[in-house]
């Protein structure tokens, strides 16, 4: 990997987030305060806060690595800075990263405010930092691969169809699948919660803090499994980021 | 030396219908000129400036840029070409600076290059005492100098246009046309698009009509106005049974009540402005324009 490549990554990231955060600061808090939303039904009615902890957790990384993806691709596209961009010499997988990188950027000070309470509230061991960045990592590049394997083979759609597609499938991601309800409501179908990058994330998350038992061997299955659809994820971006159109 | 060349380029969009975008176009754009393609909206101007600046696949044919291929090479033909995509907005909350300075970092310039650079184009397009200023807050013309200004900071020996100045008032698009003419006199290459006859006269070396995805007129705006038989033009306002009486078998267009005839020679059309101001109508005569000639090529008339 040729240091270039890394380079305008971080270009990339750098353009696409900081003069937002300059100018914006108020988003830094808008992705945490929408995963706060179930956190605070939970608390008012009496739910398990540690479900409702991991979940914004896991909600704000997965909606910024879906909907951002698509999101601010389809936006580049519309405003015409794609093309301008296309005409450098700049490889379309750092711009797929950097675009990628930028809203991680941004809903960092989120995602540290929650882990921050997860710890101080017991529900994460300090031990398990490294299990819960390292799942949360995986989700992310998951959810940005398909978001931008999406916005690239819907160029066509307008954008509006992909902000609203973007939507419904950031919420539908952290909504329907249990990230923040426990797998066993799900009974037989349980199984389910392996095979979405949210739900596997938040159930090794919860494996990692205790409130989930699973066998060992079914922990490395769930492991495999975010690591394969990570994987699978990165390998069609790569193959299919091609800057030109036909 | 050719700074972009390209060969029966031909284009076709498939779809339910497919669309043929560029009909065998070959065209030779030399360093160091301003060239534009000029043409209707929808005659390939864009198409063929996607395909150069290495956007767009073509179908047939080749194209190259400084002699690299631009389908094989592409990274090459990048390392050459700065563009300015048509209908180009702004993110709002970038300033001017920002778009000069981050766009000009991805161009692997030294950091100090980078802000060198910045602060020429900023200069140049009259846009350094708003550097600090976000795009939210400039004018449409602005914002479009901001983008036009990122290109500039590029340092890219060619600047690929497509349609630069569309939407900018007068005194905008003026302030536009001097960067481009300084720009070519400090050796830059310019393949401009436009649609705006006034701006292809004024600031072209060369140019190229083109129609329905071909290339129907291409060289420099004398050896263009020499296609079309007449020379000059006589508009007369007035009455119109009197100036009826003007046409003979010239040729005539007519706009309510004025008309514009067309002259093969300047003493006859200053004979004609001297009898249409004794019948008591208004007259004068001037060569033609080149939207005079781009009407007739583009209308189907025969030159």
């Amino acid at each position: 990997m040729n240091l270039k490549l890394i380079k305008d990554t971080l270009i990339i990231a750098a353009l696409k987030s900081i003069p937002d955060f300059k100018r914006q600061p108020l988003m830094l808090f808008m992705i945490g305060l929408i995963s706060s939303i179930p956190l605070f039904f939970l608390l008012v009615f009496g739910g398990q806060i540690s479900y409702g902890v991991v979940g914004a957790i896991v909600s704000t990384i997965s909606f910024i690595g879906i909907a951002a993806a698509i999101q601010d691709v389809t936006w580049d596209r519309y405003v015409k800075i794609r093309e301008m961009i296309v005409a450098m010499p700049v490889n379309p997988i750092s711009y797929a990263v950097g675009v990628a990188l930028a809203p991680l950027l941004i809903s960092a000070p989120s995602l540290i405010f929650f882990m921050a309470i997860a710890l101080w509230l017991g529900i994460l061991p300090l031990s398990s930092i490294g299990w819960l960045i390292a799942s949360l990592l995986l989700c992310w590049a998951a959810l940005s691969g398909i978001g931008f394997i999406i916005s690239t083979y819907l160029q066509r759609a307008s954008v509006y169809t992909l902000n609203n597609l973007s939507n419904i499938l950031g919420l539908g991601l952290i909504f329907m699948p249990p990230v923040y309800y426990p797998e066993e409501l799900l009974g037989g179908l349980s199984w389910i919660a392996m095979i979405f990058p949210t739900s596997n994330a938040a159930g090794l998350i919860r494996v990692y803090s205790g409130s989930l038992q699973l066998p060992q061997e079914i922990v490395i299955v769930r492991w495999l499994i975010l690591a394969t659809l990570t994987l699978a994820s990165i390998v069609v971006v790569w193959r299919k980021a091609k800057w030109r159109e036909t | 030396m050719e700074a972009i060349k390209s060969d029966s380029l031909v284009k076709v969009y498939r779809g339910k219908e497919a669309v043929e975008a560029l009909r065998e176009v070959s065209l030779s754009i030399n360093k160091g000129e301003l060239f534009t393609l000029l043409g209707p909206n929808g005659a390939g101007k864009t198409t063929f400036l996607r395909i150069i600046s290495t956007q767009l696949s073509l179908t047939k044919g080749e194209a190259r840029v400084f002699g690299y291929d631009v389908m094989t090479q592409a990274n090459e033909v990048r390392k050459h070409i700065a563009v300015v995509p048509q209908d180009v907005q702004t993110y709002s909350n970038f300033t001017p600076w920002e778009y000069c300075y981050y766009f000009s970092l991805l161009r692997a310039m030294p950091k100090r290059k980078v802000e060198e650079n910045a602060e020429k184009a900023l200069k140049a397009v009259e846009l350094w005492e708003m550097r600090k200023r976000t795009c939210a807050t400039l004018s449409g013309g602005e914002k479009k100098r901001a983008v036009i200004a990122s290109a500039l900071a590029s340092d890219a020996d060619i600047l690929m246009l497509d349609e630069p100045t569309s939407g900018l008032d007068a005194v905008a698009r003026r302030k536009v046309w001097a960067v481009l003419r300084e720009l070519v006199e400090q050796g830059k290459t310019i393949l401009l698009t436009t649609h705006i006859m006034e701006e292809a006269e004024m600031i072209s070396d060369r140019l190229a009509i083109i129609n329905k995805g071909k290339v129907i007129a291409e060289g420099t705006l004398g050896e263009i106005k020499g296609l079309a038989k007449e020379k000059f033009r006589v508009v007369v306002e007035g009455n119109s049974k009197n100036a009826k009486l003007l046409q003979n078998n010239n040729r005539v267009v007519k706009f309510g009540g004025k008309q514009i005839i067309y002259l093969k020679d300047e003493n006859e059309a200053i004979e004609l402005v001297k009898i249409a101001l004794k019948k008591g109508l208004k007259a004068e005569t001037a060569p033609i324009t080149l939207e005079d000639v781009f009407v007739k090529l583009v209308g189907g008339e025969e030159a």
